[in-house]
């Protein structure tokens, strides 16, 4: 094992908490020695699928949204994937491992968690509160807004009024109408999704066309990911970033990190010291690397109080002609009538309701009940270019059974395999039926002939959250408000791992503005 | 395996339909070329099982279409998850085969370079939401 030269900072991830650490901390410290590890390589945009005929195979093959679909579909597939054992989960993850991590292949509908969400414990008696407001991290949500770009309108009223400059907002079509007609009938909020993606051209990047299948990769860099926003910061600012290459062990000596045991792109392995160790691998990939590192010892909040946002569907199928598989599949109008805890409902907490886009067509076939046959062609007519589906996203409250464990095999990259053990709670669940019976009852209002209900979708595992939460109870969190584990004060966290809690919103930009917020607060302890 | 009994087979799956726009039967959209070319490969486990089911290639071929689905059934039942990989192979060329798309209004090139229009947002529709008092806590 060869011992590199030591550096300031060694960062070990280089999706959208990484990068967005790396561009910021480059930035307010520059004299800092940083090197970013990831196992993974940067992605060919000209090799993403829009472009070629077989467009709609490769998103059940090499460009699925699942790590465990990749690998059994299509080894070659260019993210950097291991296996994840989900059979104890209803809900299976979903990620990209590369540059860029999850921003990808993310559908870039970018909301901002509610002030709420940050004080569950104190004003309605669940989850945890964050160890810091909404309006803490509001600079922060403003500074990853200029990096990515939003797209999106000014004045809604589910939000405190946001100062960041907004792209004018993506089309809503005509299923974002119909929706938006349904909402307004029944008094209920609706706005347009905000989207991390161009409707004008900007910084090089070009305005969306409207091509559709996001999730497998936009490869006219319209939407914003890590590798196009944070990376040529990150890089003109002497930030190293070392891909395919894949974090082993983190080092400890006397409760502090010394560095990171690595294997690089040929195989050998390196030992990187450094001053701070930074770990941003999502909360599955995070968890992974410090159990196996035996961070914390294995009694605490590592690895457990695992959130996704368990998602349900309303579809409704209408006379009319709507748009298909046009636009932005995640990014057409929300609703957050539901959003704030009210009480007198069976459950805590609250929803979003978003509509969303239709599939490919080969993607809405292969999911049909029967799926071959006389009967599975007239359920496609019925619904392809002529439904309109509702997601019901749940918040998730966190509890320390969900968790993400070690088994005692080694995986090809050689770490230990990973499992996770998830179920839905009986709070979720109600959030769930709710927000299935508004949906369906605002699709009935604008006169869905049918309407076909999803009570739990098991691939909407995006969002892999609390598994390195933030607090200052030790024997509940794992890290402080800065990110720094209780354990290993020189170890810090910038990821979804962090979250208390999770809203009930897609949480990109609010990991992104946590990411700037803990380089922030390492810039004013090395620089002053 | 019979040319006669691979058709016959993928036109049970993909029968195709007789409306304004015909949906082709699933050898006219070019699936049984797909699956020959394949030959003796990873579905000939279930492609024997349904020949099987169906009391032999010819009688399969011979058979009614509520013979076919019932043989074809029978194997979706026996060996459900060889049979789910069958049909994940015959949807994928017949939803990319250009008369497939067409028939189903869409269009035949993949969506970029052209992408879509869609039409622009019409800001009217959110004056009901606009006059609401703040939801936020």
């Amino acid at each position: 094992m060869a011992r590199l030269d030591p550096v300031d900072v060694v960062v070990v991830g280089a999706g959208l908490g990484g990068s967005a650490f790396c561009a910021r901390l480059s930035e307010r410290a520059p004299h800092l020695r940083i090197v970013c590890l990831e196992r993974g390589d940067w992605v060919d945009r000209s090799a993403m699928p829009a472009y070629r005929q077989d467009w709609q195979r490769a998103a059940l093959g090499a460009w699925a949204t699942s790590p465990n679909a990749r690998l059994s579909a299509d080894p070659t597939s260019p993210s950097a994937d291991y296996a994840i054992d989900d059979s104890a989960s209803p809900i299976k993850p979903l990620m990209w491992s590369g540059v860029g991590g999850s921003t990808i292949n993310w559908a870039a509908h970018v909301p901002r968690l509610h002030p709420s969400d940050f004080r569950t414990r104190t004003l309605d008696g669940v989850g945890d509160d964050w160890p810091f407001s909404y309006f803490d991290l509001e600079p922060y949500y403003d500074l990853n807004d200029t990096a990515m770009g939003i797209a999106g309108l000014a004045g809604d009223p589910a939000y405190p009024p946001k100062h960041s400059p907004r792209m004018p907002p993506l089309p809503i079509g005509r299923m974002g109408e119909l929706a938006a007609r349904g909402f307004n009938a029944l008094g209920w909020h609706w706005w347009p999704a905000e989207a991390a993606i161009n409707t004008v051209d900007r910084e090089g990047r070009r305005a969306c066309n409207n091509a559709g299948p996001c999730l497998q990769g936009c490869p006219i860099g319209a939407k914003a990911s890590a590798d196009l926003v944070y990376w040529p910061v990150a890089q003109r600012n002497g930030v190293t970033l070392r891909t395919r290459c894949v974090a082993q062990q983190l080092l400890v000596q006397g409760g502090r990190a010394i560095g990171m045991i690595y294997r690089d792109s040929s195989g050998a392995t390196q030992e990187q010291p450094a001053a701070f160790t930074v770990v941003a691998c999502n909360g599955i990939g995070t968890a992974r690397l410090l159990l196996a590192s035996n961070i914390g010892g294995g009694d605490g909040a590592l690895g457990r109080y695992l959130m996704f946002h368990p998602v349900a569907y309303a579809r409704g199928m209408f006379d009319e002609e709507l748009d298909g598989p046009r636009g932005p599949v995640g990014a057409c109008i929300y609703s957050h009538e539901f959003y704030e805890h009210r009480p007198g409902r069976n459950f805590t907490r609250g929803l979003q309701l978003q509509v969303t886009r239709e599939n490919a067509l080969l993607l809405q076939a292969a999911r049909l009940e029967p799926a071959w046959g006389a009967s599975a062609h007239r359920l496609l007519r019925e619904e392809f270019r002529h439904s309109l589906s509702v997601m019901v996203m749940a918040e998730d409250l966190p509890e320390a059974r969900n968790c993400v464990a070690l088994t005692d095999t080694v995986a090809a990259d050689g770490l230990p395999d990973v499992r996770i053990d998830y179920t839905v709670s009986e709070n979720s669940r109600r959030i769930l039926d709710f927000g299935l019976d508004r949906a369906e009852e605002m699709l009935r209002t604008v006169g869905a002939l049918r309407v076909v209900r999803v009570p739990l979708a098991p691939w909407s595992g995006w969002h892999l959250l609390g598994t390195a939460r933030m607090g200052d109870d030790p024997s509940r969190s794992v890290t402080d408000a800065r990110g720094r584990c209780h354990a290993v004060p020189n170890l810090v966290v910038a990821d979804g791992s962090l979250f208390p809690t999770a809203g009930a919103v897609n949480p990109g930009v609010t990991i992104a503005a946590l990411a700037l917020k803990i380089a922030d607060d390492l810039a004013r302890e090395v620089v002053g | 395996m019979t040319p006669e009994f691979l058709s016959a087979i993928v036109d049970t799956l993909l029968p195709g339909d007789h409306s304004a726009m015909p949906l082709p039967t699933g050898t006219a959209a070019g699936v049984t070329a797909r699956l020959e070319r394949l030959g003796g490969t990873a579905h000939d486990t279930v492609l024997a099982a349904i020949a099987r089911a169906g009391h032999g290639e010819e009688a399969f071929v011979r058979a009614d279409a509520a013979g076919r689905i019932a043989s074809v059934r029978h194997v979706e039942a026996e060996m459900p998850e060889a049979f789910r990989a069958l049909i994940a192979f015959v949807l994928r060329d017949y939803y990319e085969a250009e008369s497939v798309l067409l028939a189903m209004g869409w269009r035949a090139e993949p969506p970029q370079p052209a992408g879509h229009v869609l039409t622009p947002f019409d800001d009217a529709l959110l004056e009901p939401v606009i006059r609401r008092a703040r939801m936020w806590r």
